[in-house]
């Protein structure tokens, strides 16, 4: 067998020059997918150029544009931050369900997006909560909505050489509620549809913004406009949810393929939009419901 | 082409220092495994769904066949091998599947019992939701999982009998 390099550089300078040196090289973080897709695919091993060892990739902090995700922080560490358990409810329930502890103590949210998977489970959670990705090349540093960033299967807006150095998160603002809820097969399999719903309840006399966002169901995980619109002006009764639910099931535009039919998805959207609308509007009795749907 | 190429690499297994040459990019399991002779770590998928290769790094459970051995440099690794305390005894996870019956071929097993240690260092005392939540990622081809999850419990209980 050949063999490749693996490069550990400690700055993110020396990762960036080491890419323009090796233009076949991929940047990796935690590499769960990137080491299936290599033993899949069986061809040459291209040079990898880890991130692990670049400090400034690591590690979560919240400043003045919100929380801010470096791009080697793993899933687990993500789950354990206090204030994505309270701000950022729809993360948390995304990250609680994607793969297991093994998976999520190496895995990355900037390895979910740049590999963009239409099912990337961290995408519509942060859809809804209006994230945005910082990009870094040798030209420099820019920042783009993730909205923007996420251009079809498998691809991104990266330029060649850039790397998305960190995710960031607004802090939402008071009076907000997110959820998130999937469809798998089994635990452990990706999901066949998944929806993120955001609710702001600022006070009574201004009109409740409402965000959602769908995944597997179309060739990126996308916001749901119609759906939203179907919302705007309407008190959030238990009507208006499910006329947006249906808004929402027409909206998207699933594929059938091995894991499940297209009709079977939008079924899928219309009750999981319906259930993560209720979640983020603060309907108690859902929680049993869910719970109780498995 | 056959390749030359060699890293260094040194992390600490089960206790003690290891020092080695490895294939850049060689998956910690095959350094466990086939250099350091550590066959307790078993290999099933290979692709991070079975978990019969957990072992943990830096206290943190991880399919070590997506786990770049370079990543291990200057880590504690801790695989099946090193749960016997000083004296030579099962760990109460191992001593707990032994109880239950948690065990039929015995090929998950370990990976079963690092993934239990793991899961009962950050949540002592489990739910039988939380172990099966905590314990997703290990597949048993063989039991119903319902012994599995009983051993899990009287670990649980054991450990906490068993704390000073």
């Amino acid at each position: 067998m050949t063999d490749a390099a693996y490069h550990r550089p400690a700055t993110l300078d020396a990762a960036l020059v080491l890419k323009a040196r090796e233009p076949t090289a991929r940047y990796v973080a935690g590499g769960t997918d990137l080491w299936v897709q290599a033993r899949k695919r069986k061809a040459a091993p291209v040079p990898l150029i880890s991130l692990q060892n670049i400090a400034e990739l690591r590690g979560i902090s919240v400043g003045d544009k919100g929380l801010r995700i470096g791009a080697t922080t793993p899933l687990s560490d993500l789950l354990r931050h206090e204030l994505v358990r309270a701000e950022l409810p729809a993360l948390a329930m995304a990250l609680g369900t994607l793969a297991s502890q093994q998976i999520r103590n190496v895995a990355t949210v900037a390895g979910n997006l740049c590999n963009a998977s239409p099912a990337a489970d961290t995408a519509p959670p942060l859809l809804v909560h209006d994230a945005s990705v910082e990009l870094r090349g040798a030209s420099g540093a820019r920042t783009v909505s993730l909205a923007s960033f996420l251009v079809g299967p498998g691809k991104t807006t990266l330029a060649p050489g850039e790397l998305l150095a960190a995710i960031v998160v607004p802090r939402p603002a008071k009076g907000t509620k997110s959820a998130f809820l999937r469809q798998g097969r089994v635990a452990m399999d990706l999901s066949l549809a998944s929806v993120a719903a955001l609710v702001c309840i600022e006070d009574d006399r201004q009109a409740p913004v409402v965000r959602l966002a769908a995944g597997a169901v179309g060739p990126v995980p996308m916001r749901l406009p119609k759906a939203e619109a179907a919302l705007a002006g309407r008190p959030l009764d238990a009507a208006a949810l499910v006329a947006a639910a249906e808004v929402a099931a027409d909206e998207v535009a699933p594929i059938t393929d091995l894991r499940a039919s297209a009709g079977y998805r939008r079924r899928l959207v219309r009750v999981l939009c319906e259930r993560a609308l209720r979640l983020a509007v603060g309907d108690k009795e859902i929680h049993h419901e869910v719970h109780h749907a498995g | 082409m056959r390749s030359t190429m060699r890293a260094e690499l040194r992390f600490t297994l089960n206790g003690a220092a290891v020092e080695t040459m490895v294939r850049p990019q060689a998956r910690l399991l095959d350094v466990l495994r086939d250099t350091l002779g550590a066959t307790g770590t078993k290999e099933g998928c290979g692709e991070g769904e079975c978990g019969a290769c957990t072992v943990l790094v830096d206290g943190r459970a991880v399919a070590s066949c997506l786990f770049p051995a370079l990543e291990a440099e200057g880590k504690t690794v801790l695989t099946v091998e090193g749960l016997r305390n000083a004296s030579g005894e099962l760990s109460v996870v191992q001593r707990a599947f032994v109880d239950k019956g948690g065990t039929q071929c015995g090929f998950c097993t370990p990976g079963m019992v690092m993934a239990t240690t793991a899961l009962l260092q950050e949540n002592p005392s489990p739910s039988d939701d939380e172990i099966r939540a905590g314990l997703v990622g290990n597949l048993c081809r063989c039991t119903g999982y319902v012994q599995i999850v009983d051993a899990v419990k009287q670990a649980a209980e054991l450990a906490a009998k068993e704390r000073p």
